[in-house]
């Protein structure tokens, strides 16, 4: 038993204490920070305006949807 | 050609018909091409959503494909992590703060980026890095998949006797040259723009065929609800038996069977390798520094990330259908081949061949591509100071292209002669090796000031000597000379290997950053993420 094996087996024995509800909770709540950035996002960083300052696209509603779809994949399964 | 005994005439027309298509539109968009940046960049003129289909294609290689399905019908949905949760939030990151940067920057390498920030001699170590893994991976791919045409899906080319060819005991091989011919066409005619607009046709291709087996597996098993009773009735047995089941749950505990506990799929896949190869992977990100405006290199991301979320239903779940249809395999890996087989009509078969080969190539053009930008970019122009957007550029990009379609098959002969399963699975690892300390140096050159490029170079190096001696100290070989037990307790730890091999990296090149002068603001300070970015 290396000081290694010692290190692993503590950090492994700890992770395994750890519910798999509790994962599921850290995942979305990952994810649910993740939708928040992107409702913060300045409107520059994902939007694009014609010449005349017009807004043309919006990615904005698309990457909430990507991420909304996430977390309902990780709150079913 | 015949797939187990029963692929007819029209398969085979199917077949041709796309492979003709394929090349066809690559030599079209081959035309006109007059310099580097048009052959590396496609004149970054690329749209968004020719950008956002490529991704996907080029992320699911053939080997992929069977593999996937096949980890699914003996692990899992689980599998599925690596296209859910190891893809979606890093892609909408990237889309927002790291694609845009790069394009802005109009770097056409990420170790251009290095230099820039950091000093020429991070550059070089990176680009060597990331050249010597895409060339040995182009041959690996090319005979991992040929290999798996051969013999999961049971092509039997003796039916081409008929057209003089003999090949004998060289199928395998014979299949690989095939496919790097065919793909070497159009990427040396086009470049950039025929990998992406041929990885366009790939995706949908792919999409249609897997579609097409998922949709006649549901109806052969009756639908959703009883496919799910079916694979917990089977979990189920498999408990009594005393193995794992719960092949329905994404998160696996930390003790396993399966290569998935969520420690590896969360530490490692999801916050280090999946940021990793959609920020800093340059056969990935070089379709978006392609792109018309940063706008479309966001756009591409995003419409990446949203097809993403589709790719495990078309490509595990065929796995997991097959453990209702299929339930006594002893090779997960034929899982979805002898679904096809079993389920697709003659004419129909095609199409599935068709959406495997469209797999295969779309990955195998993209590293192509990207290892004859590095090559010509980072090496060539570097050492000879010569530009990019010169003619020069586009013959040796040209012919850095046709030199690493031989090397490619030179490799897969030298593979074919080890013949050693071993070797594609240190080849995957390899990844992991390097992935993980070049994402962390990049991330501290992006978002540090104080990074300098002694503390980047000696940390990448570090955590590459980390993650080489992780794997090292795993071998059955190492551990039987030691006496020691095995490190990690799951099998193919390479997501452990990458969490270590990240940490010790942003550890050691954080402390030497510290310890050594800081480089110049005026240097550093337009390399710098800001978090108002300007307009394009």
């Amino acid at each position: 038993m290396t000081p290694l094996h010692r290190f692993g087996d503590l950090l492994r024995n700890s992770l395994l204490a750890v519910p798999l509800p509790l994962v599921r909770t850290v995942i979305l709540t990952l994810l649910a920070g993740l939708c928040l950035w992107v409702l913060l996002l300045p409107q520059e960083a994902v939007a694009r305006r014609d010449a005349s300052g017009q807004r043309t696209a919006n990615l904005r509603p698309w990457a909430l949807l990507a991420l909304a779809i996430q977390v309902v994949i990780y709150a079913l399964f | 050609m015949r797939m187990n005994g029963s692929l007819s005439s029209i398969d085979l027309l199917v077949v041709l018909i796309y492979l003709i298509a394929t090349i066809a539109l690559g030599l079209y968009l081959g035309r006109g091409m007059k310099s580097g940046q048009d052959y590396f960049l496609a004149g970054r003129s690329l749209s968004w959503w020719a950008i956002g289909l490529s991704l996907v294609a080029t992320d699911i290689g053939g080997t992929d494909i069977v593999g996937v399905a096949g980890a699914a019908y003996t692990h899992g949905l689980a599998v599925a992590n690596f296209e859910w949760i190891g893809c979606v939030p890093a892609m909408i990151v990237a889309a927002f703060v790291f694609i845009p940067f790069f394009w802005r920057l109009g770097i056409y390498t990420i170790p251009e980026y290095m230099e820039r920030r950091y000093h020429v001699s991070v550059r070089i170590v990176l680009a060597l890095c990331w050249l010597v893994f895409m060339a040995c991976n182009l041959g690996v791919m090319l005979y991992a998949s040929a290999k798996m045409m051969i013999v999961s899906l049971g092509i039997d080319w003796t039916g081409y006797a008929w057209a003089g060819v003999s090949l004998a005991g060289h199928e395998v091989l014979g299949c690989a040259i095939v496919f790097a011919v065919l793909v070497g066409i159009y990427t040396f005619s086009g470049g950039l723009a025929a990998v992406v607009y041929t990885d366009v046709v790939q995706c949908v291709v792919m999409i249609a065929g897997c579609l097409l087996v998922l949709v006649m597996a549901l109806v052969q098993v009756g639908g959703v609800a009883p496919l799910v009773e079916q694979i917990e009735q089977h979990d189920q047995q498999l408990a009594d038996a005393g193995l794992s089941g719960n092949r329905t749950d994404l998160i696996q505990p930390v003790d396993t069977a399966s290569p998935f506990p969520w420690t590896g799929i969360l530490f490692g896949l999801a916050l280090i390798l999946s940021p990793a190869y959609w920020i800093s992977n340059q056969a990935i990100i070089q379709r978006s520094l392609g792109a018309r405006s940063a706008f479309d290199a966001s756009a591409a991301y995003v419409a990446g990330a949203l097809l993403k979320n589709l790719i495990p239903v078309i490509i595990a779940l065929p796995g997991l259908a097959a453990v209702a249809v299929l339930p006594e395999l002893s090779d997960g890996d034929t899982a979805f081949p002898l679904l096809a087989m079993r389920l697709l009509p003659l004419g129909a078969r095609g199409m599935f061949v068709a959406a495997f080969l469209a797999a295969l190539m779309s990955s195998v053009d993209s590293y192509l591509n990207a290892a004859a930008t590095v090559f010509t970019n980072d090496f060539y122009e570097r050492l000879r100071s010569t530009d990019s957007g010169t003619f020069e550029a586009l013959h040796v990009g040209r012919i850095t292209t046709l030199a690493l379609v031989l090397w490619a098959i030179g490799f897969a002969w030298w593979l074919s002669k080890v013949e050693s399963a071993g070797i594609y699975a240190i080849f995957q690892t390899l990844v992991s090796f390097f992935q993980g300390p070049a994402f962390a140096i990049l991330l501290l050159g992006v978002f540090w000031r104080r990074a300098t490029a002694a503390g980047a170079l000696v940390g990448f190096l570090c955590g590459v000597f980390c993650a080489v001696g992780l794997f090292t100290l795993n071998q059955p070989s190492v551990l039987q000379w030691l006496g020691w037990q095995p490190l990690f307790k799951i099998e193919e730890p390479f997501l452990y290997y990458s969490i270590w091999a990240f940490l010790m990296t942003v550890t050691v090149a954080a402390c030497v950053s510290l310890v050594t002068k800081a480089p110049p603001s005026e240097q550093v300070e337009p390399l710098l993420f800001r978090s108002s970015p300007a307009r394009d």
